[in-house]
């Protein structure tokens, strides 16, 4: 016969077990006097505690105020909006995630504050930083020389920031100096803009990185002041973070452009805010393969009308992105820190 | 709303005692006991009485920690005073008083921090099940934690006890 266990006796007292526990125990106490007598000790156990903390009452009597008092009090108190709150935590969230990030930039040049140029790597910046000018690039941590250009190389001014950062530009205008500069952005915006695929007149990125730019024809490389004229409202990009450089392709029959702008966050990694018809953003995320590049989830931008047949107009639905090596929760993040301009 | 009205009758004393065997100040305890029951207004939760305990331990363990940063003491001291209500007891009998909720809170405090909030969370009223879901415990450690607690507490109790009736004699 198995006698009831004080954990099964103590619920049992406390009335937490189902009916058919219950019975169980109380046949089981009707025929065990040492149950019993575990029974009885633990149920004086159980009312000395409750007397013991019955000492520990504040008041011997406790009155609540009136219910419509504490109503009033509610009334009277400020009303945080929804949105506010959620803007507060996104933002904690973002500065956890910019930390965390900055962190680990500042731990991996401690660690490795040389890092090897692999063949690779020069490899990999060769062809891109032909095809595409890059305007600035981000200072790295450690200043490394940077051999500074003639005047003929250097074919375009740095690109301007929207919004004034500290910064150092390093210009990129030929092949001839690019081995001094530490090349994880250019490599990163190698391998972020991967090809589009092959449409009438636009070409994948392969096979045009001796072109103009990675994308095509179709797309351009443009300054900011120019970027912003031609994209009207529709120029994405995260304040505080430096832009490395700005592509547009033209809309078609009445569309405002599509834009891409990169940028780089503050641990180097590479991150592209991609505007325009929903289509067209689409097909570039999906053009996007690597496994690890991320997409955040769309936001609405103000849409475009074109003129359709019949004298009518239609409305060309248009989003925003961001994506990059980063996690989908931080690019959500950084998305919506996204900036129209 | 008319459910939350009939809660806070019946169970505002409970709340005001829950918080005050945290943060040992009746006053406070009956403050942070009303803004509990305002943010429940606010917020009408699904399950009422479950949700006010939880959001009075959180309260409860903001004030500590607030109490902390002030550099206040809270272990209590045998010499706070404690408020009683009226008629007011005799010198003897609160002298007595003082000394069984001394010897009361001292053996609170010798138990662990999860047995702690187990028992009070029994005392105050819930059930298994809403201490389980407040405490993260299974539903069936909850009875074994409580044995264990019970057991703890009032050995600690008669321990002190002990002890002060050697210290007298």
């Amino acid at each position: 016969m198995r006698h009831v266990p004080d954990e099964e006796l103590h619920p049992y007292l406390d009335q937490a077990l189902s009916r058919s526990q219950c019975v169980e125990i109380e046949t089981h106490l009707a025929q065990c006097a040492p149950c019993r007598d575990r029974r009885d000790t633990i149920a004086a156990l159980r009312d000395r505690t409750t007397a013991l903390l019955g000492q520990l009452t504040p008041r011997n009597l406790i009155i609540p105020p009136p219910f419509e008092a504490l109503a009033e009090r509610l009334s009277r108190r400020p009303v945080t909006p929804l949105w506010q709150i959620r803007l507060k935590r996104a933002g904690l969230w973002a500065a956890g995630v910019m930390a965390a990030v900055g962190t680990g930039w500042v731990g991996r040049s401690v660690l490795d504050p040389h890092p090897d140029q692999s063949t690779a790597v020069q490899e990999g910046l060769a062809p891109l930083a032909s095809a595409v000018e890059l305007g600035s690039v981000a200072a790295p941590i450690n200043d490394l020389p940077v051999s500074a250009p003639s005047a003929d190389q250097v074919s375009t001014t740095p690109l301007p920031l929207p919004e004034a950062a500290p910064r150092q530009e390093l210009r990129l205008a030929s092949a001839a100096h690019r081995s001094t500069i530490i090349p994880a952005p250019m490599l990163q915006l190698a391998s972020a803009l991967t090809p589009m695929p092959e449409r009438s007149g636009d070409v994948a990125l392969s096979t045009r990185l001796e072109g103009s730019t990675p994308f095509g024809p179709l797309w351009q490389q443009v300054q900011w002041e120019d970027a912003l004229e031609k994209a009207g409202s529709g120029l994405p990009y995260i304040e505080g973070m430096l832009v490395i450089g700005v592509l547009l392709r033209p809309g078609e029959g009445g569309e405002r452009p599509t834009s891409l702008v990169a940028q780089q966050d503050p641990s180097g990694e590479l991150v592209l805010s991609i505007e325009g018809p929903l289509t067209k953003v689409m097909e570039i995320v999906k053009s996007q393969g690597a496994p690890e590049i991320h997409a955040s989830e769309w936001t609405r931008t103000p849409p475009d009308y074109v003129p359709a047949p019949g004298g009518t107009t239609r409305r060309i639905n248009r989003v925003l992105t961001v994506t990059g090596r980063l996690s989908a929760d931080s690019l959500n993040v950084l998305a919506r820190l996204a900036t129209i301009r | 709303m008319e459910d939350l009205e009939r809660l806070y009758k019946t169970h505002y004393a409970a709340v005001v005692r829950f918080l005050y065997r945290k943060i040992w100040d009746a006053d406070r305890a009956e403050d942070l006991a009303q803004e509990v029951f305002i943010r429940a207004m606010a917020h009408q939760p699904d399950k009422p009485r479950a949700w006010i305990f939880a959001v009075a331990a959180n309260l409860a363990r903001d004030e500590a920690r607030a109490a902390i940063r002030r550099r206040k003491h809270l272990v209590l001291l045998k010499d706070d005073p404690v408020p009683l209500s009226t008629p007011e007891p005799s010198a003897e009998e609160a002298v007595e008083h003082d000394e069984r909720w001394a010897q009361v809170t001292g053996a609170l405090a010798a138990l662990t921090e999860r047995d702690r909030e187990v028992l009070l969370l029994w005392d105050a009223g819930l059930s298994y099940p809403e201490i389980a879901a407040q405490t993260g415990l299974a539903v069936g450690a909850v009875g074994t934690t409580l044995a264990r607690a019970r057991k703890r507490l009032t050995e600690a109790y008669d321990r002190t006890e002990y002890q002060a009736d050697a210290a007298r004699s």
